[in-house]
């Protein structure tokens, strides 16, 4: 039974690290400043 | 009398028709499809103005008398022999096949296509494809290109998700350092494209990155590709007509002292954007549509068209780029 319960712990903290890791993912910071521009006839030069 | 031969009436397929019978230039446009009946009614629905006539048409079969070019959208590896067959009758042919390994097996037909003076163009979709074409825009403004990031999440019909699928769990090859690189990647890096598509877990693939490093002379080139909705069968069938889809391309390079990073972005329906490209690239090849393109050989559309007047074009079309202003992060 205590195996068992250790068992169940290890997996349960292995999970919570693979969601924390999951959330934060690579490379994962927002462009905080800018925006988006269409391309207009100036930049077709 | 200029005249295109469609072979290849999925969801890009469809897209592609539409913009060639829009084109005054094109003259005749005969489609291929899988069933003939389907072909004629969608031929009779593209309109009398637009030229379209229906023909039986496999893979394997030789090119009609008078195409002056092919555009092939149809699934991967299969297009292999429709092009081999435009290369030995001397008609430039445009594939938007975007697996490695077939865009691969196109190229190896380089060495015929030069003999014969054929142009062929490959990887004629979003990305790669229109993303080629932005890379190169962006590398014209520095004066050393370092290194090139294209990363697309989007897949246009069913073919093109199991596709997506495969790209993702296979071996990668990357351009590193002017080499080949095998990686097994680990994890998805998340990608920030052009709202509101916002920020996409994407996963290192092969891609189109050899048409890239052949195009830019770049010393390191990365594809990344998005993962596709499960069952995305069931959301076609409740009225979910096709996927948005975003191409994201980062150019690093130097400009007189300085490092400095250009971001170019473009957010479409897949198969309108891809179906778009590969229409213009028919229609180019054929001499429909100025510039005409020439340049024996196979090659990716990087090498092969001026950017500028290309994004005009699929500007005036409605798939319009953009370009982040800001601070890029990666």
């Amino acid at each position: 039974m205590k195996a068992f319960r250790r068992v169940l712990l290890v997996l349960g903290l292995a999970g919570v690290i693979g969601v924390i890791a999951k959330l934060r993912g690579k490379g994962g910071v927002p462009p905080t400043s800018g925006g988006w521009r269409e391309l207009e006839a100036p930049d077709f030069r | 009398m200029t005249s295109i031969l469609l072979v290849g009436l999925g969801e890009v397929g469809m897209r592609a028709a539409r913009q060639l019978a829009d084109t005054p230039g094109v003259k005749r446009l005969l489609l291929a499809g899988r069933e003939f009946g389907t072909t004629e009614r969608m031929a009779e629905a593209l309109g009398p103005a637009a030229r379209a006539e229906a023909i039986a048409f496999a893979p394997g079969d030789p090119i009609p008398d008078g195409v002056d070019a092919v555009a092939t959208a149809l699934p991967t590896s299969v297009d292999h022999a429709v092009i081999a067959a435009a290369i030995a009758q001397h008609v430039p042919a445009a594939s938007c096949d975007d697996d490695a390994d077939a865009i691969d097996s196109l190229r190896a037909l380089d060495r015929n296509a030069r003999a014969g003076g054929v142009t062929i163009a490959v990887g004629c979709g979003l990305a790669p494809g229109l993303a080629d074409v932005l890379a190169k825009h962006a590398a014209s403004s520095f004066r050393t290109v370092d290194e090139v990031r294209v990363a697309r999440t989007g897949w246009a019909g069913p073919a093109s998700v199991a596709e997506v699928r495969h790209a993702r769990r296979a071996l990668v090859r990357s351009w590193h350092q002017g080499a080949w690189r095998e990686e097994h990647p680990h994890g998805e890096e998340l990608v920030w494209f052009p709202e509101p598509i916002g920020a996409r877990d994407c996963k290192l693939v092969t891609g189109g990155t050899a048409l890239l490093a052949d195009s830019l002379a770049v010393p390191r080139a990365t594809a990344l590709l998005g993962e596709p909705p499960k069952r995305t069968w069931l959301r076609r069938r409740f009225g979910d007509d096709g996927e948005w889809g975003a191409a994201r391309v980062d150019v690093w390079g130097r400009r007189d002292d300085s490092h400095d990073c250009v971001v170019y972005g473009v957010i479409e329906r897949t198969a309108v954007a891809a179906g778009t490209v590969l229409a213009v690239t028919a229609a180019q090849l054929a001499g429909a549509l100025d510039p005409q393109i020439t340049e024996p050989g196979v090659h990716g559309l990087g090498s092969l068209v001026d950017p500028a007047p290309f994004l005009a074009e699929l500007a005036q079309r409605g798939v319009r780029a953009a370009r982040f202003e800001g601070v890029p992060v990666r």
